[in-house]
């Protein structure tokens, strides 16, 4: 045992001469009997409450969070909506009460291939085309037969391209 | 391995909701639990306060104590918290340490001089709180490092410094009453 540890004793025989304080009975009554009220005073819980009770209480705190949230955007949005909507129908025009127009059959052609649905496949886009032709060809003979001839030699379907010489 | 028996028997008594487990809380860590409540707040009287507050944790807490693996363990982390809160609000109030409070004895049989439980009680007071706790259960409770360790959640190494370190502080401290 060297120097160090015979200090370290005489330290410790030391401490020893003296002891912390007991507890007095009087203590002990007054800790056990506050105990013991606790003891009636807490609710039998039993371990495997716990789990199920945070469980419910989660859920509960979902479903309130959730209706917050609901809640607020239903009042943020309020503002934004345009309350009821008036419902307009665009009358189309009668094409029969047109005034008299060039090509009307034509027109009256491409307004009802507007109110179909699109084309989308080869074969029809096709028919399409060759109906087309056949409605041009049929207003360029009613043309011819009126006297009404085509200007020029040119189509009146597209618009009159002047001669451009710009790029000579 | 006495203190492991008697701890199961507290631990079914916890479990089985049985209002003995008081009284036998009491026999197993009442005496215990004070000294290191006095070692920790240097302070009798609210040892004495804390130890009653720790006991009423415990009781609200019981069947979680049933269920814990060192029963011990958790016995002393509640007293501890329960020192250390005690020690904040102190310090928020700006109070003094009950270091002029009694709560180290003299032996009856012995001789001693009249003034050595006051020195003694000084001389610990001036300790850091970590090395006192370790000293006071080890000198007064008999604990080893390993049991301290166990109980404090901290390893044997740290222990056995703070003992070692506590010690020299005291030597200094307490040279002349050694001779």
């Amino acid at each position: 045992m060297n120097e160090k540890d015979l200090e370290n004793d005489k330290i410790e025989r030391l401490l020893r001469r003296a002891h912390p304080s007991e507890p007095s009975p009087l203590l002990k009554e007054r800790i056990t009997t506050e105990a013991r009220k606790a003891w009636d005073q807490t609710s039998l819980e039993m371990p495997w409450q716990i789990p199920i009770r945070r469980l419910v209480a989660s859920a509960a705190a979902a479903v309130l969070i959730i209706s917050i949230v609901n809640f607020s955007s239903d009042h943020t949005l309020k503002k934004w909506r345009p309350g009821d909507a008036q419902v307009t129908r665009k009358k189309l025009p009668d094409l029969e009460t047109l005034p008299e127009m060039p090509y009307r059959p034509f027109v009256r052609h491409m307004v009802s291939v507007n109110r179909r649905p699109s084309l989308t496949n080869a074969s029809a886009l096709r028919d399409y085309t060759e109906r087309v032709r056949q409605v041009l060809n049929e207003m360029q003979q009613n043309g011819a037969s009126n006297g009404q001839t085509l200007d020029g030699g040119r189509s009146r379907l597209f618009p009159a391209q002047p001669v451009s010489d710009s790029y000579s | 391995m006495d203190e492991n028996r008697s701890d199961n028997i507290l631990r079914a008594a916890l479990g089985h909701n049985d209002p003995a487990a008081v009284e036998l809380m009491w026999d197993r860590y009442g005496k215990d639990l004070l000294t290191f409540l006095q070692a920790t707040l240097c302070s009798k009287h609210d040892a004495e306060d804390v130890l009653q507050t720790v006991f009423v944790r415990i009781v609200r807490k019981r069947h979680r104590l049933a269920g814990a693996r060192c029963l011990d363990a958790y016995v002393y982390r509640i007293a501890r918290n329960e020192a250390y809160r005690l020690i904040s609000s102190r310090k928020r109030d700006q109070k003094a340490q009950g270091t002029t409070e009694s709560w180290l004895i003299v032996s009856e049989s012995n001789r001693e001089p009249s003034d050595l439980a006051e020195q003694l009680q000084t001389a610990l007071a001036q300790l850091p709180q970590p090395q006192r706790e370790v000293i006071i259960m080890k000198i007064y409770r008999q604990k080893t490092f390993l049991e301290i360790s166990r109980l404090l959640g901290l390893s044997q190494n740290t222990v056995a410094s703070r003992y070692r370190y506590g010690i020299e502080k005291l030597q200094n401290l307490l040279g002349n009453l050694t001779l």
